[in-house]
């Protein structure tokens, strides 16, 4: 649980970014906002994890 | 105090990205402010899992009944939550929606707090003379 996941979605979030333009500019928009969506995608599953970690963990602290 | 110095230091790591992301991705922008604070909450944890242990020995040397104690801590613990989670709607802009969700949370805090107050009373009721 440290700062690399921060780094890990900014970068991921600079990669479908870079891949979205790439693909925009050669003509293929479908697919680049497929390519966005699929980086939205990813960053979602980890930060639900990470979110659900949380409320279990406060959970079990406060017995709920 | 080396927790302190790593949550500012996250804190404003966690700033710094998001002011890069935004231009490009800013969707990306408030996820890593969710996280940032996300992770600041897991450092603290610790903390309160030490803090909550003394409570509970000061508590049992005063002899209440433990549910009372227990409610208690499931309010502290819905407050949070809930105020999490309208900080996050307010983040994202949407502020009716997080103003929504701390009404709700006050509501379920009363639910549990209801029978409290009716142990209260009936305590009050048996001291009055019939």
């Amino acid at each position: 649980m440290d700062i690399d996941i921060i780094f890990k979605i900014a970068a991921v979030g600079i990669l479908t970014a870079v891949v979205g333009q790439i693909l925009k500019n050669s003509g293929k928009e479908d697919i680049s906002t497929l390519a966005t969506l699929a980086g939205v995608v990813i960053v979602l599953f980890m930060v639900l994890g990470m979110i659900g970690q949380l409320f279990d963990t406060i959970k079990a602290m406060f017995n709920f | 105090m080396d927790t302190l110095y790593k949550i500012l230091s996250i804190a404003i790591i966690t700033c710094i990205a998001c002011i890069i992301i935004k231009p490009i991705r800013p969707d990306f922008a408030i996820i890593i402010s969710v996280i940032g604070g996300v992770i600041i909450v897991f450092y603290l944890l610790t903390y309160l899992g030490s803090i909550f242990e003394t409570f509970n020995t000061i508590f049992n040397f005063s002899g209440l009944n433990s549910s009372l104690y227990s409610v208690v801590f499931k309010i502290i613990g819905v407050g949070y939550l809930t105020e999490f989670t309208a900080s996050i709607c307010s983040d994202t802009g949407n502020q009716s929606l997080g103003d929504k969700v701390l009404l709700g949370g006050k509501v379920m805090i009363l639910v549990m707090a209801l029978p409290i107050v009716t142990s209260i009373l009936d305590i009050v009721m048996e001291l009055l003379p019939k």
